[in-house]
């Protein structure tokens, strides 16, 4: 289930099967879909990979699947494929969240670059996802008065003035310090400070 | 008769014997007499005036029924004439009345009408007051359209005894709809012509599919071969589907090239030189746009050329736009596009499109008639291929070379219809 797969989402079916014969060659994995409504009903958000669209085809096109999906919060990674005449379209979808497009005729080299550049980039982007998950969860295993110690030990003040800050003795603070290292799985202060600026930045 | 106090006035006098009393009853008598006379006298004056009154009235409805302008006629239910005036008369290129009256009016109708005014005539007479067109041909043979408004008339008991119809000439009218119409079909043509470019687009991006499909089919297969460790037989469904995506480009094109010639092109003797004019005045807005002259030099003396009118024009308003478009690409400062016809062999006409563009490039003149051939960004390269379709649906063929003095020439034939060589020979036996 963690293998990238190639999803291919074309109404022509001989260039949906000649996709996946050129994208197979590279070893990648490849599903073909023959509309966007049979990719919405059978793609599991959890799948990493790439979708490659043709931009142009019957019942929903290219683009109001790109919009179906963004409004599902799925950001699986988008190469839109183009004919004659629709690279003012396929631009449009970049500016609206798309990966990239190649224009019909196409380079084999360029596509699958493309491709490979995508499923990595949707690899970081899952990878991000779940570190942010797992912040997010031990975030949520301190209690307020931990919490509270760890925003201003991440500010920069020594145990002493934490404690004058919170009205605790140097020793509690030196407890609950020591219990947030713990439940943050943090090896040091400065890993403490890396993680509260993810969090800060993601929220 | 006299009245019976008279005869007993006579018996009392016979009775008496009296010669006085005989006199007197012959006086009174001839008074009575002449009394009655009189009052007779006044009767029939009073009938006499009644009389002239009805003649003066109809005098009067006669003068203005002679000289009203339009034709006004009375027809019977078989579609006798029963009267005209002098305008009908002049209508129907009648000399006298007894040229029509009396006779059928169907003589007059053109054959296709004759059915249509037979059941407009017998609605009339049913009571129905109508406005009818039909083509008339005249006593002279003249074709006119016209048009008449008919009227049942009926007798003093309600029963309709005649149709009263007022006709007027409306070929001049008719004329202008026709030339309106044609004007339309004209434009109709010109937006024809101008959506072959779209066309193209919609084939270009049909023909897209199965060329990528088969790039993407042999490109599989390359890599694998170069990877190794792959047996041939595994390359047959891969290589079948690309035989497959072929001939399926190659059926969008047999579509196309039978969308564009409908099947065989309906060859008619015509006019070339007329085509021509015919697509200067198409393509006149743009060449004024681009600043482009236009010269004529026909030879008058063409005879008629087999072709599809319509299959014509769009060659070459292909060509003249080509050669437009070429020189306004290329900044040419001189903008000229020269079209000459001429008599080519026995048996053809060549018409030649001589522009004062940049010309075309010696090792691409083999190509310019190729199917997707194209040096403009935004073309498709399927305008000259369809012309030569065309042109050689005809019986013809078409050239291209680049003239000396830099600009392009392109050249086409069309065979001369048939009926006009025959025509030539027969003359060209009787000279000899």
């Amino acid at each position: 289930m963690n293998e990238p797969t190639v999803f291919i989402v074309d109404d022509d079916q001989a260039v949906a099967r000649s996709l996946r014969w050129l994208i197979e060659s590279v070893r990648l994995r490849v599903e073909t879909y023959a509309s966007a409504q049979a990719f919405i009903d059978g793609y599991d958000a959890a799948r990493p990979g790439c979708l490659v669209l043709d931009v142009r085809m019957p019942g929903m096109s290219g683009i109001e699947l790109q919009e179906r999906l963004a409004a599902q919060r799925i950001r699986i990674p988008i190469i839109f494929i183009t004919g004659h005449g629709d690279v003012q379209m396929a631009v449009r979808a970049v500016q609206a969240g798309a990966f990239d497009f190649v224009e019909k005729p196409f380079n084999d080299q360029d596509l699958l670059d493309r491709i490979q550049r995508a499923i990595a980039r949707d690899g970081e982007c899952r990878d991000r996802d779940l570190h942010q998950a797992r912040l997010r969860t031990l975030f949520a295993s301190l209690t307020p008065r931990e919490r509270e110690v760890l925003e201003l030990v991440v500010d920069g003040l020594s145990n002493k003035a934490v404690a004058n800050a919170l009205g605790l003795s140097a020793k509690t603070v030196e407890v609950h310090r020591a219990k947030v290292m713990e439940k943050m799985h943090a090896r040091s202060v400065s890993d403490l400070v890396k993680m509260a600026m993810q969090r800060q930045a993601w929220d | 008769m006299l009245p019976a106090s008279d005869m007993l006035w006579l018996a009392l006098v016979v009775l008496g014997g009296s010669l006085a009393a005989v006199l007197i009853v012959l006086g009174v008598v001839l008074a009575r007499l002449r009394d009655t006379e009189r009052r007779l006298d006044e009767k029939e004056s009073r009938h006499e005036s009644v009389l002239d009154r009805l003649q003066e009235n109809e005098y009067r409805l006669r003068t203005i029924i002679e000289s009203e302008p339009e034709c006004v006629k009375l027809q019977a239910e078989d579609g006798t004439v029963l009267e005209i005036n002098p305008a009908g008369l002049r209508l129907v290129d009648a000399n006298q009345p007894a040229d029509i009256i009396g006779r059928k009016i169907f003589s007059v109708v053109a054959p296709e009408y004759i059915d249509i005014y037979r059941e407009n005539m017998r609605r009339v007479f049913a009571g129905e007051a109508m406005v009818y067109e039909f083509r008339a041909i005249t006593l002279k043979n003249r074709v006119a359209w016209m048009e008449t408004h008919a009227a049942p008339l009926r007798d003093a008991r309600g029963n309709i005894y005649a149709l009263l119809g007022i006709t007027r000439d409306i070929t001049e009218h008719k004329q202008a709809e026709e030339q309106a119409r044609r004007h339309q079909t004209e434009l109709a043509r010109v937006a024809r012509l101008s959506t072959m470019g779209e066309m193209a687009t919609g084939i270009a991006h049909e023909l897209n599919q199965p060329l990528s499909a088969i790039a993407n089919f042999s490109r599989g297969c390359i890599r694998r071969l170069r990877g190794g460790g792959m047996s041939p037989v595994e390359l047959i469904e891969p290589l079948e589907e690309v035989c497959e995506q072929a001939e399926r480009a190659g059926d969008i094109l047999r579509h196309v090239r039978d969308f564009v010639r409908k099947s065989e092109p309906r060859l008619k003797p015509m006019d070339v030189n007329q085509i021509v004019r015919a697509v200067v005045k198409f393509t006149e807005h743009e060449a004024r746009q681009q600043r482009t002259l236009v010269r004529l030099h026909l030879d008058p003396q063409l005879p008629k050329v087999a072709a599809d009118a319509i299959m014509i024009e769009q060659v070459m308003v292909n060509l003249v736009r080509n050669a437009i478009e070429a020189m306004s690409e290329a900044n040419s400062a001189r903008r000229e596009i020269a079209i000459h016809s001429r008599l080519f062999g026995a048996d053809s006409v060549e018409i030649e499109i001589v522009d004062s563009g940049p010309g075309i490039d010696g090792n691409l003149i083999d190509q310019v008639f190729d199917q997707f051939f194209t040096t403009k960004p935004e073309g498709v390269g399927m305008g000259l291929a369809i012309s030569r379709s065309i042109i050689e649906s005809h019986g013809g063929t078409v050239r291209a070379e680049s003239s000396r003095d830099g600009g392009a020439i392109l050249r086409f034939t069309l065979k001369i219809s048939p009926q006009q060589s025959n025509r030539r020979e027969r003359a060209d036996s009787i000279h000899s």
